[in-house]
């Protein structure tokens, strides 16, 4: 049961996640995300085993996105009548706009934990291979990406070293934002630069091991589907039905 | 499409990918704090910092479909090194890339002059914004703010993406490692198209 | 009838952006289980003529090819893409840009699925590889957690999976310590010996090899053939001698310098002083802390504990151009603005930078680029110099320069600190000798007492520089 999620076709998964997000934003009700934002934290609860400590650290910047949306919501919300429930520093706020600014902070935060829900119980490598078993996704823009994955360590310390460097040589590390994108650029050419470099080298080298890019036959690692995935495919769509129709009702 | 991409070319988009996807985790995390105080806008400006790899890749590589391969890839290896925002990256991923590849396509494949790049910074900007209106529900919101919201995004778009894809790729360009790439290639015939 | 594994006639190669061939008029053959190694000078197109025998090129880069390449007999345009190379295997030179998969079984699973080969007989191969190579217990291991050495072995056996015809080797040793690549040689002489594959190497310092080659081919800057005959074991690089030029007044003092980061002891408590004009080399195993010590030497890390007083530090990355922050040299070297135009201008002279003071600082060679940086530091009142691993993956021109280079600044008042594990180059330049393990300083000694305590140097991972009675003789 714990494991239901994790063991869920990536591919399938990444399907029904889509599938739920477009779905949901047709709803401005307050109640539809809110619905889906609880049963997900329900089924994440009961089907998978996540490390929740990491997962609050990672919800905390959606809920504070979340608040921002509310709160711009309620000042610079839509005019679409309704009463006024209260009144704020000359900003009367209707039960409409309300209801609008509650939806769209509870739909941060039900895609948050969507999103979260994939992150936490897919395997990064599996997906890949899944997308390019079962959507047929080209080979060799599955082993590009797989390649990049793979450098991610190598280009962060390269990253740090080069920022090193620099500094010795006088470069300060900017206070605000536009300026520090205006002196990222310093750092980026050695790093596209090296990018350069090692895309050549580690194409040469697949190419060398008889990659050619076209589909293959047989896999050493088939990412198979299984009952699990009709299964959970049918848990997804019931929670979504209920979030909308639930929503609808509540509403 | 994929049959005349060599393999080089692919691998290179990746690893861009990857260089935009650290500096991107740079800035994400700021936003983040101003995204409570300021809301959505937070993150309007730094849109920029998406769209340019399409713009770099494409300016480089000159082949159609250069823009929407590299943003989706960038979008995918966003997901697989732990982007919290996860699988919808990879739609937004390739919606901002058709926005630019479509800007690119416009011209025939044939101009990679600044103002072509900036035409598909602000592509991405508005495709992008189409899908976020949709996605995020700016509908909810006064015409004016989004209006506001827009602007900043083409801008970003435009400036951060176009002017800064080209200053990137012609910097690159300079040090000499784009050998045998396009660019490379064509650098003396466009310049004034 | 046997035929030749590879046969070229009258070859020439010209990249699409050249004006000048690449290669030109190369002819030679090569028949099954020969050892054969092809040797020049950095650029003389090596690599070039390695990617048209297994295919990489022309494809990969559009270059035109005039004359004959014949592969096992036919021609080498009649091979569909990727069919050479389930006969012809290729390890690179870079072990970190070599991989595309996580584990050592996935990459090998990959080099299978890219063979087709059935589902059911996959398991077996990867198996007996790991077998054949020794590497069965690393079968799970994450590639980017090895080190150099245990990568190249890990690409070795990729290519082996293949159960190719001929290896072709692309410079395996270049980004190797010698230590390492001492003990790679011996491994992949074990393995020669068992499956009597065909080899085909590039190299350019050969004295690692010993007698692993039968046959050498050499071709020159230009890209010419110029000599193909039986192949003898390799002296190592002969340095020119050198005088000691350090006088006597410290430039380094370092007491008591501790680093801690995250909660780890990096660097144990340690002293030491450096005068001017002064080459110390600094030596140990891999993560033994010798970048820690140069990076705390330089500021870039905060010493957690001690004091380091010093005329000024300046550090030169193994990739100088991690440094570079202007689109000129000139500006380069000017960028800090601590020297006035006259001594700028002094520095480029002496550092030979005048010709290509307006060239792009990353489109120079690498011994250039090296000046470049050192040329900024000095101009930057920086005289105390810590260099990383400069020795790495260069030629015998480039050793030779590099030694000219450090040997003409030490004259002049500056300082050296040289991170190397090349101990023919160390003991040719060093006046002392730094050695670190586990982040402890054994000790700083003078040169002349380390390179024939082979017990010492074998602790640290060292090998006993060959030729060091010449050493032993001019020191004493």
């Amino acid at each position: 049961m714990r494991n239901l999620l994790h063991n869920m076709n990536p591919s399938v998964k990444f399907i029904a996640v889509t599938i739920s997000m477009l779905t949901i934003a047709f709803f401005f009700n307050p109640w539809t995300p809110l619905l889906f934002f609880v049963s997900i934290l329900l089924l994440q609860l009961t089907m998978s085993h996540i490390n929740w400590k990491l997962w609050l650290l990672f919800m905390l910047p959606f809920s504070i996105g979340a608040f921002g949306y509310l709160w711009t919501t309620v000042v610079f919300g839509a005019d679409t009548g309704g009463t006024i429930i209260w009144s704020f520093a000359g900003i009367n706020v209707t039960d409409e706009q309300w209801a609008h600014a509650l939806s769209l902070s509870f739909r941060v935060m039900a895609f948050s934990s969507l999103s979260l829900m994939f992150a936490f119980t897919t395997d990064p490598v599996k997906f890949i291979l899944s997308l390019m078993q079962q959507l047929k996704l080209s080979p060799k823009l599955a082993y590009g990406v797989m390649v990049g994955y793979q450098f991610l360590p190598v280009m962060k310390d390269e990253f740090t070293q080069i920022q090193q460097a620099q500094r010795l040589r006088g470069v300060e590390v900017e206070k605000r934002s536009w300026q520090r994108i205006v002196s990222m650029r310093r750092v980026l050419i050695p790093m596209l630069a090296g990018a350069v470099r090692k895309a050549e080298r580690s194409a040469f080298a697949m190419e060398a091991r008889g990659f050619t890019g076209e589909p293959r036959n047989a896999y050493y690692r088939p990412i198979l589907l299984s009952r699990t995935d009709v299964l959970m495919s049918g848990v997804f769509l019931i929670i979504l039905l209920t979030s909308c129709f639930g929503g609808i009702w509540l509403n | 499409m994929l049959k005349s991409w060599k393999l080089k070319e692919v691998v290179l988009m990746s690893l861009f990918a990857v260089v935009f996807g650290i500096v991107y985790l740079l800035f994400v995390h700021a936003a983040n704090i101003w995204a409570a105080v300021i809301g959505p806008l937070a993150y309007e400006w730094m849109f920029g910092i998406w769209f340019i790899v399409s713009i770099i890749c494409m300016y480089i590589i000159r082949k159609p479909g250069a823009a929407f391969l590299s943003e989706t890839m960038a979008a995918a290896i966003e997901v697989l090194i732990g982007n919290a925002v996860g699988p919808r990256l990879i739609l937004t991923g390739v919606v901002q890339g058709l926005g630019a590849e479509a800007a690119f396509a416009l011209t025939g494949y044939k101009h990679f002059n600044i103002l072509v790049l900036m035409l598909a910074g602000i592509g991405s900007a508005v495709f992008s914004f189409i899908y976020g209106y949709f996605v995020s529900g700016y509908a909810a919101l006064d015409p004016s703010f989004v209006a506001l919201m827009f602007t900043i995004r083409v801008l970003s778009g435009a400036i951060i993406a176009g002017i800064g894809g080209k200053y990137i790729g012609d910097a690159l360009l300079a040090t000499g490692s784009l050998r045998g790439y396009a660019i490379a290639r064509t650098k003396k015939g466009d310049m004034n198209a | 009838m046997l035929k030749e594994t590879f046969s070229l006639n009258h070859l020439s190669f010209r990249f699409p952006d050249d004006q000048k061939a690449t290669l030109k008029g190369i002819s030679f053959s090569i028949s099954k289980g020969e050892k054969v190694v092809i040797s020049g000078p950095s650029g003389c197109g090596k690599s070039t003529l390695l990617y048209l025998l297994n295919r990489l090129y022309p494809d990969n880069c559009d270059g035109s090819v005039d004359g004959e390449v014949l592969l096992f007999g036919k021609p080498a345009t009649d091979y569909a893409p990727g069919e050479i190379n389930h006969r012809v295997a290729t390890v690179f030179q870079d072990p970190d840009s070599q991989f595309c998969m996580p584990t050592v079984e996935d990459e090998l699973a990959f080099t299978l699925e890219n063979l087709q080969i059935p589902f059911d007989k996959m398991e077996a191969r990867i198996t007996a590889v790991l077998e054949l190579t020794g590497l069965t217990h690393l079968r799970h291991t994450i590639i980017q957690s090895l080190s150099g050495g245990t990568k190249q072995r890990v690409a070795t056996a990729c290519a082996l999976i293949m159960e190719p015809e001929v290896l072709l080797l692309d410079e395996p040793l270049s980004h190797l310590d010698p230590y390492t690549a001492k003990q790679f040689v011996e491994w992949l002489t074990d393995l020669q010996l068992k499956t009597q594959l065909t080899i085909v190497a590039v190299e350019h310092r050969l004295d690692s090899w010993g007698k692993f080659f039968e046959r050498e081919i050499q071709l020159d800057e230009n890209g010419c053939l110029v000599n193909d005959h039986l192949f003898s074991p390799k002296q190592p690089i002969l340095f020119p001698e050198r005088s000691i030029s350090l006088q006597p007044k410290t430039a380094l003092q370092v007491e008591n310098l501790s680093v801690t980061i995250k909660n780890k002891q990096l660097l144990t408590p340690l002293s030491f002083s450096v005068c001017r004009g002064e080459i110390v080399v600094v030596a140990g195993p891999n993560g033994s802390g010798k970048s820690t010590l140069v990076k705390s030497l330089c500021d870039i890390y905060k010493p957690t504990t001690g004091t380091i007083q010093s005329d000024g530090t300046g550090y030169v990355p193994q990739s100088p151009e991690y440094l570079f922050l202007t689109q000129t040299v000139q500006k380069e070297v000017a960028y800090s603005g601590s020297s006035n135009p006259t001594d700028i201008a002094s520095l480029m002279t002496r550092l030979r930078l005048d010709e290509i003071c307006e060239d792009h600082p990353f489109a120079i060679s690498h011994g250039q680029k090296r000046r470049v940086a050192i040329a900024a530091m000095l101009a930057d009142k920086r005289p105390v110099l810590l260099m990383d691993e400069p020795t790495s993956g260069q030629d015998k021109a480039a050793l030779l320069e590099l030694f000219e280079l450090i040997d003409q600044r030490s004259k002049e008042g500056t300082t050296f600190l040289i991170v190397t594990h090349d101990m023919e180059f160390a003991a040719s330049i060093a006046d002392s000798v730094l050695l670190i393990k586990d982040g402890e300083l054994t000790g700083k000694f003078d040169a002349k007492d380390v390179w024939n305590n082979e017990e010492l140097l074998e602790s640290h991972h060292l090998l006993t520089p060959k030729g060091v009675d010449r050493f032993a003789e001019s020191f004493a």
